[in-house]
């Protein structure tokens, strides 16, 4: 008893059980993203490695990825270069912490903890432009400069889609924001009801979530800064062996970690009708991000990407204005209701 | 005579330009290739950018170059053929064809009407299957790697009847000299007719045929259709008619400019003039109308093919032609409509078994010649669609 | 399962253009260069033109043949490093420089050719006329070593820039096959009977 009092202890356990879950969680994304656009493309996927699925491919991959070498360029930054996969890591484990798996099991509920996730989320910008401008490679430099471009513009859209969202809750802890998404709205009979905040009017936000989330994540139609068949990996492209793991591993946990964010935010996170949040809460927001995760897959291998500039019309001329508009509505039906 | 007001213009004009000068940045020059995703084999771009925008782009080719007209000029007629396979080897039967005719008018020898129709029927399944791989290779360059495996597909039962008439699904080095190579097991064709195409392919060829035209509504649909290709391509690399005749484009690249130019209607190097098909233009030769063109092309095709089909000629498939093939001294030019557009060879016969000297004109080297032009003033994703969007293969450039 | 009866063959159309009565057009062609040599062999027209007038031939030509389709050179030589010689009565020693134009809309075809002389290998450039004549001449220019004066961009185009020699020309040996011979090189000796008779070796890779 006196061991788990030790705020410090407390502390490792919780990164510890947040590594190991969100590491977990990173694999199986990424089983499910070979699964998923194999059978988006009439293939079978991995089948041999493992079991009947092929479901020790993703520990074959990292195993092969482990295994070589770890080049660096001899005209790169080579501290700013090393440095820049970590960074990237450590932005979307910043932000699962505060992700709050059921009413009690959470790492850290923050008074400011959507506050706190979106910029802690904002770190793995640095992370692309170390690693484009670290790398002594002109497509990396393009590809680095795109995604600065890119994480700037698409970061409003993304912050100001959530403060529809906090206003409507009035708070800004996750927990919080969870909780007031439970409070019924009316009764049938004597059963309260009530709805997510992506069915109550905040579904604009959720769109725009979505789509700042996407391009956050440097993902199709979003992937410019990477764009294989024009800067052959951009900031990626001198990256090898384990610190392509770890960026590979960023990507992602960081879709977790947004789908995460997303489903607490507008889905309702760990609460389902009729399922009781202390014992089924993990499992429901863990199955909601999971959902999420796969619709990202989905545009993944279904769209092309835009061109850059395309992009930051996209943000600026749509997103940006429609997202004021949201605050703007749901502030006047707060103050109104 | 300058007032005092001009002096004023003109000293404001002067710290205009000293501050643009100030601003000026240094432009950058990009190596494209010649290892990179997206030139098809090992073309070079030495691109200068500024930012993402192209000021001027010089391509750089060679490092593919095999030397087939000296290594033709070594090389026995019959021989030849395998040679001339590799030069777009994407469409490997279409190549052998316009050297094949033209050996043949220099000898004065027809192929028997069954051998042209086969011909023809495998030279527009290269050409369905040419374009199938632009659908797929298009769309991925733009950043979609799905419609690659749709497209892959479908190309897959095209070569296996291709597979199944000529034993090779690249390069199958089918025609020879007055006919066309008896398929294997068929026996002698010099004698019987009905032993050549495999069994079961006039069947087979209408199950792909319908299957590649499913393939093509579902590309219509899922590529063309997709708002993101269209913001991609509509507009983008705007080849006027008069620029495409200028820098002789040919094929479905000067069609998707809006000439109404085929080889096919006007030369007779192959029966096309018994089949009814149309020759499909588009009007404003940007990135989507190239694109357009080759997936109407691939139902022209598949139209082309059902009719030669069901109207198959008899007969053998083999010329008299002698054992040893001597060529009469002479000069003939044959050109095709290749699935890339013109590719025709100067074949001079100085009269003996090899011939004198052999000039190809390949398609995608004429083609690549507009590039610099067309360039100019892109962004850089642009330069990979307009690149992807020309549809060359390397081989076809170098030779 | 058989292959059906081929139905009756339509007849093959001979109203193809390239087929409507040839030498009028080469005739045509040449009184348009003012050159009065032409040949219409082989469906392939050809209409020579002195060096002097080469330009011009294709200036007056490019308003009703827009299409530059190739531009080469054909090296007459009695001597050869690799190949077969030329059979018959030797031929002038010189450097054939060949254009083909063409039309983008009837098939109309037309082969332009100048000789050079061999110890002098310069020509103008068609690039002022065609622009699609640029790469074409580079090309010749690599491998025959002919100068176009007035290119506008004379760089090498397949060759590196250390390259020595011209490949294409008739004395160039082909380094690869001094070196190993060939397996496809299957010799046949011409029997003294009529070809085609029994016995006779197989061509090689037929």
């Amino acid at each position: 008893m006196s061991l788990l009092d030790n705020v410090w202890v407390v502390l490792a356990v919780k990164l510890g059980l947040a590594v190991v879950i969100l590491f977990a969680l990173a694999l199986v994304v990424m089983f499910a993203e070979l699964k998923v656009s194999a059978h988006m493309q009439h293939r079978i996927g991995p089948y041999f490695a493992g079991g009947r699925w092929g479901w020790a491919q993703v520990f074959a991959e990292a195993l092969k990825f482990l295994q070589k070498e770890d080049l660096i360029p001899r005209d790169a930054d080579a501290p700013v270069f090393r440095l820049a996969p970590m960074v990237s890591l450590l932005g979307t484990f910043a932000v699962i912490v505060i992700i709050p798996l059921s009413p009690v099991l959470v790492a850290g509920d923050l008074d400011v903890g959507i506050f706190y996730a979106l910029a802690a989320g904002s770190v793995s910008t640095i992370a692309l432009l170390m690693a484009g401008w670290s790398s002594g490679n002109k497509y990396s430099l393009i590809g680095g400069l795109r995604a600065g471009a890119q994480l700037i513009a698409y970061e409003l859209p993304l912050v100001l889609a959530v403060v529809g969202v906090v206003i409507q809750a009035g708070t800004m802890s996750m927990v919080g924001i969870t909780e007031a998404q439970a409070q019924p709205l009316f009764h049938i009979g004597s059963v309260g009801i009530s709805l997510p905040y992506a069915l109550q009017g905040q579904i604009i936000g959720f769109v725009i979530f979505m789509i700042a989330a996407l391009a956050e994540l440097v993902r199709i139609p979003f992937d410019m800064p990477i764009a294989e068949s024009e800067l052959v990996m951009g900031y990626l492209t001198e990256y090898s062996g384990i610190r392509f793991t770890m960026f590979l591993l960023g990507e992602y946990a960081g879709m977790l970690a947004m789908s995460a964010i997303a489903s607490v935010l507008f889905l309702g996170g760990y609460h389902f009708w009729g399922l009781n949040a202390d014992w089924f809460g993990p499992f429901v927001l863990i199955g909601k991000s999971l959902i999420l995760v796969f619709v990202m897959i989905w545009f993944r291998w279904t769209w092309p990407r835009l061109r850059e500039d395309q992009l930051q019309s996209l943000a600026w001329r749509w997103l940006v204005p429609l997202a004021l508009a949201n605050i703007a509505v749901t502030a006047t039906l707060k103050v109104v209701l | 005579m300058t007032t005092p007001a001009d002096r004023h213009l003109l000293a404001m004009h002067r710290s205009e330009a000293a501050v643009s000068v100030e601003l000026q940045t240094e432009d950058m020059v990009l190596n494209i290739g010649p290892q990179h995703p997206s030139t098809h084999g090992v073309l070079r771009l030495v691109a200068t950018v500024a930012g993402e925008r192209v000021r001027s782009v010089q391509p750089v080719m060679g490092y593919m170059h095999r030397g087939y007209e000296k290594l033709a000029e070594v090389r026995t007629y019959a021989q030849i053929t395998a040679l001339v396979n590799r030069i777009d080897w994407v469409s490997g039967f279409a190549n052998e064809i316009p050297f094949i005719v033209a050996a043949e008018r220099l000898m004065g020898v027809e192929a028997p009407e069954r051998a042209q129709c086969i011909r023809l029927i495998l030279t527009e399944m290269f050409r369905i299957s040419n374009h199938l791989i632009f659908l797929c290779s298009f769309p991925a360059e733009l950043g979609a790697p799905t419609p690659l495996m749709y497209a892959l597909r479908e190309r897959e039962r095209v070569l296996d009847l291709i597979e199944g008439v000529t034993g090779g699904r690249f390069h199958p080095n089918f025609n020879r000299i007055g006919g066309v190579k008896p398929a294997a097991g068929g026996g002698s064709t010099q004698r019987t007719r009905a032993q050549d195409l495999p069994k079961g392919f006039i069947e087979g060829t209408r199950r792909a045929m319908t299957a590649v035209r499913h393939v093509c509504d579902d590309l219509e649909n899922l590529v063309l259709g997709n708002e993101i290709v269209q913001q991609r391509t509509i507009g983008i690399g705007v080849l006027p008619a008069d620029k495409a005749v200028e820098y002789a484009m040919s094929g479905p690249n000067l069609r998707a400019s809006g000439v109404p130019f085929d080889l096919r209607k006007v030369e007779d190097y192959l029966p096309y003039d018994r089949f009814d098909f149309d020759v499909v233009t588009m009007p404003n030769g940007d990135n989507y109308d190239r694109c357009r063109v080759r997936l109407e092309e691939i139902r022209q095709s598949a139209r082309i093919i059902e009719q030669a089909v069901d109207s198959l000629p008899g007969g053998p498939l083999q010329a008299k032609v002698p054992r040893v093939i001597k060529v009469p001294k002479g000069e003939c030019y044959v050109r095709a409509e290749n699935p890339k557009g013109e590719m025709g060879y100067h074949i001079v016969s100085g009269g003996g078994r090899r011939p004198y000297r052999v000039k190809i004109r390949s398609a995608s080297f004429c083609n690549l010649q507009v590039l610099p032009w067309l360039l100019e003033g892109a962004l850089i994703p642009d330069v990979i669609a307009i690149l992807g969007s020309l549809d060359f293969v390397l081989g076809d450039v170098d030779r | 399962m058989s292959e059906p009866e081929p139905p009756a063959a339509p007849a093959p159309d001979p109203e193809t253009p390239s087929a409507e009565t040839p030498p009028a057009r080469a005739a045509h062609w040449a009184a348009l260069v003012g050159s009065a040599e032409w040949a219409d062999a082989f469906r392939t027209v050809k209409v020579r033109v002195p060096r002097e007038r080469w330009v011009e031939a294709h200036r007056a030509l490019q308003p009703h043949l827009p299409f530059f389709a190739w531009l080469s050179a054909i090296d007459w030589s009695n001597e050869v490093a690799v190949g077969d010689p030329l059979e018959g009565e030797p031929v002038e020693e010189r450097y054939e420089v060949i254009s083909r134009l063409s039309d983008v809309s009837a098939g109309e075809a037309v082969i332009l050719s100048t000789d050079l002389p061999p110890d002098d290998l310069t020509i103008d450039s068609l690039a002022g006329v065609y622009t699609a004549a640029d790469w074409h001449e580079r090309e010749a220019a690599d491998m025959f070593g002919i100068t176009f004066v007035g290119h506008p961009n004379p760089v090498r185009i397949y060759l590196s820039e250390g390259f020595v020699g011209h490949p294409l020309r008739k004395s160039y040996p082909l380094l690869a096959r001094e070196v190993k011979a060939w397996p496809g090189a299957v010799e046949v000796t011409p029997l003294p009977a009529a070809e085609g008779s029994a016995g006779e070796p197989k061509e090689g890779g037929a």
